[in-house]
């Protein structure tokens, strides 16, 4: 058996298995669902490429490490506390750790609800509530795209953007100027030497530790409007203890973000969109005394066309540059003697997709992804010169998608 | 003649010759809602009638007629932004959708035989065990 057609029964074996799973478990979970516990979850499986780039594996061949699977409980265990709970399994080749996690386990108690506010309080592991994709950005039906905006949903940092272990709250509220939604929430995420070695690059044999982050974020529906509009900010410190024998130093990074979202609903079409100012603060890290602050700033615009009853059309553009100052990343390369090309200092994407629904919940994504430059490709504090080798590149990527 | 056909085909096949009311059980102490208290019920951020009783919420599925003209008329929204709404809730815990029922038939046997609910119908004298909610601005 060649290398091809082993790669075409692995899928389609891995197809057959995600079908046979997917019956079993809606049969389980049509039979566990009371008025108290409701039971949900979802299936996909794709094919994606993205030649010339280490973005999903580095032999450039159409992969099948494109696998979002997850299940999901909520239970009601009185009038106002709520236990809810996901496992998802996840697979998207070098994008972010592959396997099976716990997705997010918390209590939601409703310290109050009424027609004019609500406010509920989450302690546990909760999901990243305050851009538009975040909380459920592995869940392959709740996006435009297979592949997110990486200007703001950037891949490499999607374990720890994704969610948190600590407290949140959100209010909602009506006014007269219509309603408003406020998120706030504190905690941190425990990262894996994977995970660590993802955004770090395999040079990384110390441990990488985030301290904190802390978000909030607002979001504003207009009575009588189509529009959405919405700002969140995020402020998060990590540090990092270096190995006996390492590449790095003992070093701290402090992350904030501005963003700002909005989103217009028209009967057969849509617009979303997500602006994001980012600080990377890096002190020592790369070595004892190093010191570099940076503001990179990102932006996409995606529009939905619903051409056909079943079947939207996604056009997608998105711009990403590392250095607000130094967007041609000229300044970049220099500093770097030349050794790292200009193209490492941007990401500019024009993504075309089509989706066509053949049921209720039984979906077909295709999508091509137009790209210049590289710098959302991993790692971010270490470019791969190795593998991302060219300032042009494309991606297409195609994935069925079932969900009950 | 031919454009009164087409006319008519279209209307049918949006739904837009369709009216719908909001229904509940007859025990629900409310007999008038804004749009904004509707909404709020069915982004299912409302848990609970004045009198404390838990809010059942039932709908029927996206591509009917008459959930696409209730999202319309009634909520003012799309459909496809109601299934947004559900689907970050149940997907990222924030609660649970509203039960998806197969039939009007079955969405005046629920909302009528169950404390709490709220559905809709077709525009219809038959009214028996529901009681019909005003929706206001």
């Amino acid at each position: 058996m060649n290398y091809l057609s082993l790669k075409s029964f692995v899928l389609r074996s891995k197809l057959c298995l995600l079908l046979l799973l997917g019956s079993v478990v809606q049969a389980q979970a049509d039979g566990l669902t009371t008025d108290k516990v409701r039971w949900h979850g979802f299936i996909s499986q794709g094919l994606i490429q993205a030649p010339e780039t280490n973005f999903v594996n580095l032999d450039d061949s159409i992969s099948a490490e494109l696998t979002d699977l997850g299940v999901n409980m909520s239970w009601a265990l009185t009038d106002n506390v709520r236990l809810a709970g996901q496992v998802v399994y996840l697979d998207g080749g070098r994008r972010y750790t592959k396997g099976t996690r716990l997705d997010y386990l918390f209590l939601d108690w409703t310290l109050h609800s009424d027609f004019d506010w609500r406010l509920d309080m989450f302690v546990g592991r909760f999901k990243n509530q305050h851009w538009l994709y975040s909380a459920t950005r592995d869940v392959p039906f709740t996006r435009n795209a297979i592949v997110l905006p990486q200007s703001v949903y950037f891949d490499s940092f999607r374990d720890i953007a994704v969610g948190s272990d600590g407290l949140a709250f959100k209010l909602t509220r009506n006014t007269s100027l219509g309603e408003v939604e406020l998120n706030w929430s504190w905690g941190a995420t425990n990262l894996s030497k994977e995970q660590s070695q993802i955004l770090l690059s395999q040079l990384a044999q110390g441990d990488a530790e985030q301290e904190y982050v802390h978000q909030a974020s607002l979001f504003w529906r207009p009575d009588q409007s189509a529009w959405q509009l919405g700002i969140s900010l995020l402020d998060s410190d990590f540090t990092y203890e270096k190995a006996e024998q390492d590449y790095y130093s003992d070093g701290a990074m402090t992350i904030q973000r501005v963003m700002f979202n909005g989103r217009y609903a028209a009967e057969f079409w849509e617009l979303s969109s997500e602006w994001v100012q980012e600080r990377l603060d890096i002190s020592d890290f790369y070595a004892p005394g190093f010191k570099r602050d940076s503001f990179s700033q990102g932006w996409y615009l995606q529009g939905r066309y619903n051409l056909l009853p079943k079947t939207w059309a996604l056009l997608s553009v998105d711009l990403f540059d590392l250095d607000k100052d130094d967007r041609s990343g000229r300044k970049f390369s220099q500093s770097t003697g030349g050794l790292v090309p200009a193209y490492f200092g941007y990401q500019d994407d024009l993504t075309f997709g089509i989706t066509y629904d053949f049921k209720d919940n039984l979906r077909l994504t295709m999508e091509h992804h137009w790209v210049k430059g590289t710098a959302r490709l991993a790692y971010p504090v270490m470019p791969d010169l190795q593998y991302n080798k060219s300032e042009y590149w494309q991606m297409w990527a195609m994935q069925l998608m079932y969900w009950f | 003649m031919k454009i009164k056909f087409v006319t008519a085909c279209v209307v049918l096949w949006t739904g837009y010759a369709l009216a719908t009311e909001v229904v509940t059980h007859p025990a629900v102490p409310m007999d008038q809602l804004t749009v904004t208290q509707l909404r709020g019920i069915y982004s299912m951020r409302q848990q609970n009638w004045p009198d404390g009783t838990a809010v059942r919420v039932f709908v029927l599925p996206a591509k009917n007629p008459i959930h696409q003209t209730f999202a319309k008329e009634k909520l003012q929204m799309f459909p496809y932004q109601l299934d947004r709404i559900w689907q970050k809730i149940t997907y990222s815990g924030l609660g649970a959708a509203p039960v998806v029922l197969t039939s009007e038939q079955q969405m005046r046997e629920m909302v009528a035989n169950t404390e709490g609910a709220i559905g809709y119908i077709e525009n219809s004298d038959e009214l028996s065990k529901l009681k019909v909610i005003r929706v206001t601005q």
